[in-house]
């Protein structure tokens, strides 16, 4: 591993203090407002027009109005990694911003949830600059952005600034042990925890905003045979990352990281639905949502966020139009903030001529549960949008 | 330059035809007093901008000369020397440091793309090192020339078979270089009479790309070519095929790509004529058939006769597009030549004898009847899978017996299947992705029974057979071969694999012990 710190620290961090202070007021003043939206990084290919992401609003039955498409002042790359989150909305506490990646660009866009102005594109370090074909994946703290560069295979760290703004930090160029690049991210305060994709996980020590390795990087147990990890969630008071596996199956991994350094996974598998390259905790963290990407199903596992132990839950039929409409799915979001989530909105990749978004509705029966999708989904995507990553606000409140 | 980095080598492999120039038939050599002996050079050259050439290079009286055709006897012997002088290293790699003790290429090596061996494809020969190993045989770009030597078996099915490199980390990038040609077991006018004093044909499809990186999205630009000439029309004009107007030819067809799928047809303005199909894989068919399309996938190759069109009559050499799977690799159509009738056209040499009636048995050890109504003495369910991380890879592939844990090959593991001497297996292999695979077995033919449960009204002998994509809802597609180990010379452990070579280097591929 090599570190590329290209800005001090020193300079930033009381700035990024008073930012987050004046951005939990804007916050919690956009969560009172009823504000509630579907945002997609549409990742379209094309030079030109740009990319766009497009904001759906929320009906009270779930459903998605027309969207609203906003340009991110760059182009993506129509794919990647299922794993990479390449849009995010900010945590509560800060401004309501949606991040999104370029991954042809190889930059960043910054968009105010409520005007959709765009702030932008910020870049990272000069090799950055390399086509990420594998998309740029992100993780966000209360005061940092992380995006994953599938071209150079660095970790950015960028500083949050007021307006949806970046400050470029510097880089960690982040290897695997077996080669793979940053995959899956996630963070849970001080640390990160990163999927390689290549049977490694590794955690990172995020307090002084540039990742440092916690050394900890490991083979996951799963490895052994199948499993891979894509993705990773992080249970709401750290004790827990869950990762989800590239694999023939569905599979996901639970390590401990309550000492603040990955233990060795336990490997839970869920059946036999293709995939499992994204995981997604319920708002409860009482189920966990993972995608069976490559089959175009959805598995939801019940889980013990006291024990971390997972239980084997239910999976969907593939969702109507797969292989017909859509090849893929990508990583699950929920209607809402809380609870099991309400709804489920999966997104649906197709690079043909548009993606679309599934919505799916869990019910619990106690000792099991069914996965349903709804009458009137999918809904489709903008043009040319090629769909992987989508966001709900207000966003889980972890 | 030395050995670091992409290595320019402007004399490595001798020139190939242009697309446009009349297609000829590739170098031959023939055993002499029941042996035929041969030294290949692996050699590659770096183009600026343009494909990486690798070539299979022998010293032919007229100076270097590139893959050539061996025709051999059944019971003749091959004595091949190859030395590897690979030298191309795929960007951003490093050669391997070289090993102070002297490499024993019968105990494995590097995965470096230097590095290579020979999969004699098809042969019914032994798998041990200097015959038909493959996956531990390991020549490096260092080593003396190394030795291939066995004997064709007496009973081995006359036809058309073919050589290529088949070492894990290199194997497709050689062989998209073009480092394939073709091997025949004579005799075929023997079982096919009807092929006797034809003029012989011989036609190797290969395929090109640009890029070499397997990581790249989309890759470089689909290219065939035929006998080394680009096939990329209209953006070249076509390699030309002259025939004599109205005079049969008998065509020996090789689909030497690493992944593409062909289904040719021979077009007279806008429509397919049929073509006489007499072997298949090497083997001829049980009954000759007349067809409009003949299908061939990856490795698979196929010899039927031709009638050339009349003087002016626009013909063409057709491949049609293949339908790969929701998920597999672009497969378009291309017109792969011109067939050009003309009284003057120079044929090429023909086959010994004399045209005759059509035979119904031909190859005296021909077993498929047999086969086909034997009772197997066990059932064997596999199945191919693939597990990405994304859109765009990477993608593990495996090809796993039911039951057992998905798991990339790994050479020094335990077999997945063993059986013993006398077994006649059914094997039902699935496909659980959604894209095609082609299932090739090492050292013997199989009967391929049927597709999706039905069976195929004229089952025959093959080594490698298309298992078609899910359609991501129903029951995963499937085929159902007969494996015959009854003959004692099957004992040995071997591989099975798919023969998208890539997929085979990714882990798609498995060993069978077979006992005596």
């Amino acid at each position: 591993m090599q570190r590329n710190d290209t800005l001090k620290l020193s300079a930033i961090l009381p700035a990024a203090a008073a930012v987050a202070m004046l951005g939990i007021a804007a916050w919690a003043a956009g969560a009172r407002d009823g504000v509630h939206f579907l945002v997609t990084n549409d990742d379209a290919a094309t030079v030109f027009p740009p990319s766009t992401v497009s904001f759906y609003a929320i009906a009270a039955d779930g459903s998605l109005a027309s969207p609203t498409r906003v340009s991110t002042g760059g182009n993506g790359i129509a794919g990647g990694y299922f794993g990479a989150a390449r849009v995010l909305v900010a945590p509560s506490g800060l401004d309501a911003c949606v991040y999104a990646s370029n991954a042809q660009s190889e930059n960043i866009a910054g968009i105010d949830a409520r005007t959709h102005k765009l702030a932008g594109p910020f870049r990272g370090s000069v090799p950055d600059h390399k086509l990420a074909r594998n998309g740029i994946g992100l993780a966000v703290s209360s005061s940092h952005l992380y995006a994953s560069f599938s071209g150079s295979g660095n970790i950015g760290a960028f500083q949050i600034q007021p307006g949806c703004t970046l400050q470029f930090m510097g880089d960690l160029h982040a290897q695997g042990l077996n080669g793979g690049l940053a995959e899956g991210m996630a963070i849970h305060g001080n640390m990160m925890v990163v999927a390689y994709g290549d049977g490694s996980i590794e955690s990172f020590d995020i307090s002084g905003g540039m990742p440092v390795s916690n050394g900890d990087a490991q083979h996951s147990t799963g490895s052994r045979n199948d499993y891979f990890p894509d993705a990773v969630d992080i249970t709401r008071d750290g004790r827990y990352a869950i990762f989800g596996s590239g694999s023939t199956a569905a599979a996901v991994e639970v390590s401990d990281i309550s000492s603040g350094k990955l233990t060795p996974t336990a490997v839970y598998t869920l059946g036999t639905a293709w995939n499992s390259g994204s995981v997604r905790l319920s708002p409860d963290e009482s189920v966990l949502y993972v995608s069976n990407n490559s089959g175009g199903r959805v598995t939801a596992a019940f889980f013990d966020k006291t024990t971390g132990q997972v239980r084997q839950g239910c999976t969907s039929s593939p969702l109507k139009g797969f292989y017909a409409e859509f090849t893929y799915i990508g990583a699950v979001a929920t209607e809402l903030a809380t609870g099991m989530g309400g709804l489920l909105y999966v997104p649906e990749f197709s690079t043909e001529k548009t993606s679309y978004i599934g919505v799916l509705r869990f019910l619990s029966t106690g000792t099991g549960c069914t996965l349903t999708e709804t009458t009137h989904s999918p809904f489709a995507g903008s043009p040319a949008s090629a769909l992987l990553s989508i966001g709900v606000y207000p966003p889980r409140p972890f | 330059m030395g050995l670091g980095g992409a290595l320019a080598q402007t004399s490595g492999c001798p020139a190939r035809p242009s697309s446009n120039s009349v297609v000829k038939n590739p170098p031959e050599l023939t055993a002499r007093n029941g042996v035929l002996k041969v030294d290949l050079t692996l050699r590659s050259r770096e183009m600026l901008e343009q494909a990486l050439k690798v070539c299979y290079v022998y010293e032919a009286s007229s100076g270097p000369a590139e893959a050539p055709t061996l025709r051999l006897d059944p019971g003749d012997q091959i004595e091949l020397a190859l030395t590897d002088r690979f030298t191309y290293f795929r960007h951003h790699t490093q050669p391997p440091a070289p090993s102070p003790a002297p490499h024993d290429p019968c105990a494995g090596g590097t995965t470096a793309t230097t590095s290579t061996n020979i999969d004699f494809h098809g042969l019914h020969i032994p798998p041990d090192c200097h015959q038909g190993e493959v996956s531990v045989t390991t020549i490096e770009n260092t080593d003396p020339a190394f030795a291939y030597k066995f004997q064709i078996s007496k009973d081995h099915p006359p036809g058309m078979y073919w050589y290529h490199p088949f070492r894990q980390g290199s194997a497709t990038l050689q062989l998209n270089g073009g480092a394939s040609g073709v091997l025949i077991v004579s005799g075929m006018e023997k079982a096919k009479p009807e092929v006797a004093g034809l003029p012989e044909r011989i036609l190797i499809v290969r395929q090109q790309f640009d890029d070499d990186d397997p990581e790249a999205w989309p890759p470089g630009e689909y290219r065939l070519s035929l006998n080394f000439q680009p096939a990329f029309y209209p953006h070249l004009p076509s390699p030309v095929i002259q025939m004599k107007p109205g005079v049969k030819e008998f065509w020996r067809v090789a689909n030497a790509t690493a992944q593409a799928f062909l289904a040719l047809q021979v077009v007279f303005g806008k429509t397919a004529q049929p073509v006489r199909l007499v072997a298949l894989d090497g083997v001829p068919v049980r009954k000759s058939v007349d067809l409009r399309m003949i299908e061939l996938p990856p490795g698979g190759r196929a010899e039927f006769i031709v009638t050339g069109p009349a003087v002016g009559q626009g013909a063409r050499l057709m491949q049609t597009e293949v339908e790969t799977g929701r998920t597999g690799s672009e497969n378009p159509p291309q017109e792969l030549a011109k067939i050009v009738a003309t009284a003057d056209a120079q044929e090429p040499p023909a086959l010994d004898g004399a045209p005759s009636r059509p035979a119904e048995s031909g190859w005296a050890g021909r077993a498929d009847v047999m086969l086909a109504e034997g009772r197997a003495t066990a059932v064997r369910k596999l199945y191919f899978a693939e597990a990405t991380n994304g859109t765009n890879g990477p993608t593990r592939f495996f090809l796993t017996v039911e039951g057992q844990t998905p798991k990339v090959f790994n050479p020094s593991g335990p077999p997945a299947v063993v059986t013993k001497v006398g077994a006649l297996e059914d094997w039902i292999v699935a496909n659980h992705s959604g894209e095609v695979h082609t299932f090739h077995m090492h050292r013997m033919h199989f009967l391929f029974l049927e597709v999706n449960g039905k069976k195929l009204a004229n089952p025959e002998l093959r080594d490698t057979v298309t298992v078609p994509a899910w359609e991501g809802i129903g029951p995963y597609p499937t085929v159902k071969l007969r494996m015959d180990f009854r003959d004692p010379r099957t004992a040995g452990t071997f591989v099975f694999h798919c023969q998208i070579l890539h997929h085979a280097e990714a882990g798609m591929m498995a060993k069978i012990q077979v006992n005596p």
